[in-house]
């Protein structure tokens, strides 16, 4: 039989009906398997839509009776920071899907056009780093056009001027991502992450000066117009988040008569045509590159040799070895071992340190503002609940899905000297230890930076042993209950059943702890804003210092339970575990 | 027909294949033998166009990998050592994407999905999603895949791994089959018993050379050992110095 090459809309077909086929199938399982994740995730993002609404509602509302004419601004400011941030994304999940993904390996032996493989893994790209500005952007865009009173065709258009703009951003990322691996070699390529990152932190002390710097009293009108000023810069002509921000705002304008309407709604469709011409152009660069550079940039990668580093044992795991007796403790060893994996992987610890640390220079810099007491206290009780929450996402991700990583190794630790029980306490050792040495830095840097009472910080760094506790002790006691030893790849452990049901435990543990010290704070703010509480019991209670000591009491109990009783459950399980 | 001109790939200064020429024709099973690292992966991943040689040529039925590379994946099937499958489809609907890449007719691409099934005994898990096949199931439905387009060249890396010893035999059956009908076929392997077995002629790897080219009775010529098994011939071509240890010994 003699086979044929498939033409162009043929291959564009083939591409479409495979991510028709894969997404009916992914849809079907998740409702027949994972009918609590599905439902739980929908319900989140409705919420969170719904939330996102009302609050850019009521912001539009603020805005329009008092400051309409910066919204401009406001959206050249949030467009064009979108497109960096998609720029970026995009960049980077393209590198992931056309250079090192197993599907592309197997796409470049079948006889597709080079091109055909980039747009296939570039709409995969684009629905990726582009999910979140439909999240975001759909419940503001729409709430303006409610605040407005747009005519219908704002809404309408809604959807076009999104779709088209997206693809700006994602081609430019994405022709980057082909001429950086088609032209540079690895040592290069790293000194660009070099120069990236550093470009990367520039744009950050960029944004941050651009808040921070102003000599006014913060939130006052002066503030307000000197940030003003220097947002100015995005609003530049020739850039695409000026087009998409014109366009919006003539749609949404509603004239004196239906001329004046029909007039600014063709000047939005002027716009959304120069925004879909670029779009197609640059999706049309895009795939020349791609013809012109993948399949050579794909081979050039693959050739690149590995750096082979020795690896040498770490003063840190040379101290936990030696530490105690000479013996060697199967906790301390499990513990090594867990901490040169986590040195090892990238994943983990780069993770960890980007958002810890970007936790860390944001309170750092809280200094710089001059917050009354009222709202330096709030915020350093939202600050830790933002804590409690990054933390409970690393538990998630990377600790419930530690225990069944160890199935592949079940048979090593099985066949070694130790019980079961020490593997589970190794872990929550790991976890509690590993979370807690941060958190408290943060939170303690976070409160010395608002000036908080020493009641305050010692009430606040108590929550925080508590919450490190209770989310090691879900995150490692459900995960022994609930071990996946099938799959090999921890997020995908993550996202199941026991790891969404150990996410929303942990979010209602966190939610617990802040709200119980946020009534605290809350009677105290009374306390010492309203004046003097009527009452012994209610005084003593209400006033400052008892207020805390209430809290400690209800926080300490409910901890050390959300510590142990998960651990308890899950060891019970793990004994009983046939791999 | 395959052909190696002069094909040459290096990894920074290491070289992984030199100066590699060989030509297999139709109706041929060839053999690629060779220790760890010998380059044996580097020369299959040139042959399926994932790498492009540093120097030389390579041809798949006339067509050059670099500036034909449609037309040769034409006529190429591949199956890996690894094999890839979508998770999320069934082997039912994988094959139906094949067929629909190599724009085989509707009506003929439902027989040949019946007969690949039947042939690979696939009717079991034929509905069922990709992630949940074990690794002998996915290596048979790799080997459905690679056979549906009916191609003039099959490429095969380490391709009995997984496999149990029925699905063994139905693949050397069927190579040998398609092979007697005119297929090239090319295969890396670490199994010695099934290069003797099937290969036609078989090439010896080391170090990014071709140390030995011929057959399983020319190879006996060559060496002189006392017991001449496959397992002995093929420890003493590996373990003699190449060319380039020689010259970097005498440098030292």
């Amino acid at each position: 039989m003699q086979n044929q090459l498939l033409d162009i809309p043929q291959e564009n077909q083939l591409s479409r009906k495979l991510r028709r086929t894969l997404a009916w199938n992914v849809v079907t399982s998740i409702v027949r398997q994972s009918r609590f994740r599905f439902g739980l995730v929908l319900v989140l993002s409705l919420i969170f839509w719904a939330a996102v609404f009302c609050l850019f509602y009521d912001a539009f509302n603020f805005i329009d009776s008092m400051h309409a004419e910066v919204m401009s601004l406001l959206f050249n400011t949030f467009f064009s920071a979108l497109m960096v941030m998609m720029t970026f994304s995009t960049g980077i999940l393209m590198y992931g899907g056309l250079y090192r993904s197993e599907e592309s390996s197997f796409l470049l032996t079948c006889p597709l056009r080079a091109e055909a493989i980039h747009a296939h893994k570039f709409t995969e790209a684009l629905w990726f780093s582009s999910w979140g500005f439909i999240l975001l952007g759909s419940p503001m865009l729409i709430a303006y056009g409610i605040v407005r009173d747009a005519p219908w065709t704002f809404f309408l258009l809604l959807i076009p001027f999104i779709v088209t703009f997206v693809v700006i951003p994602a081609s430019i990322g994405s022709i980057l991502c082909m001429l950086v691996v088609a032209g540079l070699p690895r040592l290069r390529l790293r000194a660009l992450s070099i120069s990236l990152g550093i470009v990367a932190m520039g744009i950050l002390w960029g944004s941050w000066a651009t808040f921070s710097a102003v000599q006014s009293q913060l939130l006052t009108a002066a503030w307000f117009e000197e940030t003003l000023s220097r947002l100015a810069m995005t609003e530049q002509v020739f850039l695409p988040s000026w087009w998409l921000s014109s366009g919006l705002l003539d749609a949404a304008l509603r004239g004196e008569s239906r001329d004046l309407t029909y007039q600014s709604t063709l000047e939005a469709l002027k716009f959304l045509g120069l925004i879909l011409a670029n779009a197609l152009l640059l999706s049309l660069v895009a795939s020349w590159v791609a013809r012109w550079t993948y399949r050579k940039g794909y081979s050039n990668l693959q050739a690149e040799v590995p750096i082979r580093r020795h690896r040498r044992l770490f003063w840190l795991d040379e101290v936990l070895s030696r530490a105690g007796s000479q013996v060697g403790n199967p906790i301390r060893l499990l513990l090594v071992k867990d901490l040169q994996i986590f040195r090892r992987d990238v994943t983990q610890w780069s993770q960890f340190v980007i958002f810890f640390g970007l936790l860390g220079l944001y309170f750092y810099n809280l200094r710089s503002f001059n917050y009354t007491h009222v709202y330096a206290s709030l915020i350093g009780h939202l600050n830790l609940a933002v804590v409690g929450l990054i933390l409970s996402t690393f538990t998630t991700r990377f600790v419930f899905p530690s225990i069944s990583l160890e199935g592949r190794c079940f048979w090593i630790l099985g066949l070694l000297p130790i019980r079961r029980d020490q593997i589970i306490w190794s872990k929550f050792l790991f976890s509690f230890v590993g979370g807690l040495i941060p958190c408290l830095g943060l939170i303690f840097l976070s409160d010395s930076m608002l000036g908080l009472p020493w009641g305050t910080v010692f009430v606040h760094l108590t929550c925080c042993l508590a919450l490190c506790g209770g989310l090691s002790g879900i995150a490692v006691g459900m995960g022994a209950s609930m071990p996946n030893f099938r799959e090999s790849s921890p997020a995908k452990i993550a996202a199941g059943f026991g790891g969404t049901l150990s996410l929303v435990l942990s979010a209602m543990f966190i939610i617990f702890i802040v709200i119980t010290v946020g009534f605290t704070n809350h009677f105290n703010l009374l306390h010492q804003t309203v004046g003097q509480l009527h009452g012994n019991t209610a005084s003593w209670l209400l006033g400052s210092s008892g207020g805390q000591v209430a809290s400690i009491l209800i926080v300490v109990p409910v901890g050390l339970l959300a510590t142990f009783l998960p651990l308890v459950v899950g060891i019970r399980a793990f004994r009983q575990l046939e791999p | 027909m395959i052909q190696f001109e002069h094909a040459t790939r290096t990894y920074g200064s290491k070289i992984a294949v030199s100066d590699l020429s060989l030509t297999i024709p139709s109706g041929e099973l060839f053999a690629l033998l060779g220790p760890n690292g010998a380059g044996k992966t580097t020369t299959i991943k040139m042959l399926v166009g994932l790498l492009r040689p540093s120097g030389g040529v390579i041809r798949v039925c006339g067509h050059d990998l670099i500036t034909e590379t449609r037309s040769a994946h034409l006529h190429l099937g591949y199956v890996p050592d690894e094999p890839y499958l979508y998770d999320k489809l069934t082997g039912h609907e994988f094959l139906r994407f094949i067929a629909d890449m190599y724009r085989i007719p509707r009506d003929l691409s439902q027989e040949y999905i019946k007969r690949e099934i039947d042939r690979f005994e696939l009717h079991e898990f034929a509905n069922e999603l990709a992630e949940n096949y074990s690794l002998g199931m996915r290596q048979r439905l790799v080997f459905a895949a690679a056979f549906l387009h009916d191609p003039d060249v099959l490429v095969l890396d380490e391709p009995m791994v997984g496999l149990d010893p029925r699905s063994v035999r139905i693949v050397k059956d069927l190579l040998k089959s398609k092979t007697a009908d005119g297929m090239t076929v090319f295969m890396s392997t670490h199994t010695l018993a099934m290069a003797e077995e099937m290969a036609d002629r078989m090439g010896i790897m080391v170090q990014g050379d071709l140390k030995f080219l011929g057959t399983v009775s020319e190879l006996q010529e060559q060496v002189d050992v006392e017991t001449r098994s496959l397992e002995n011939l093929y420890l003493e071509i590996t373990s003699r110095p190449t060319g380039r240890q020689k010259a970097s010994s005498n440098d030292i």
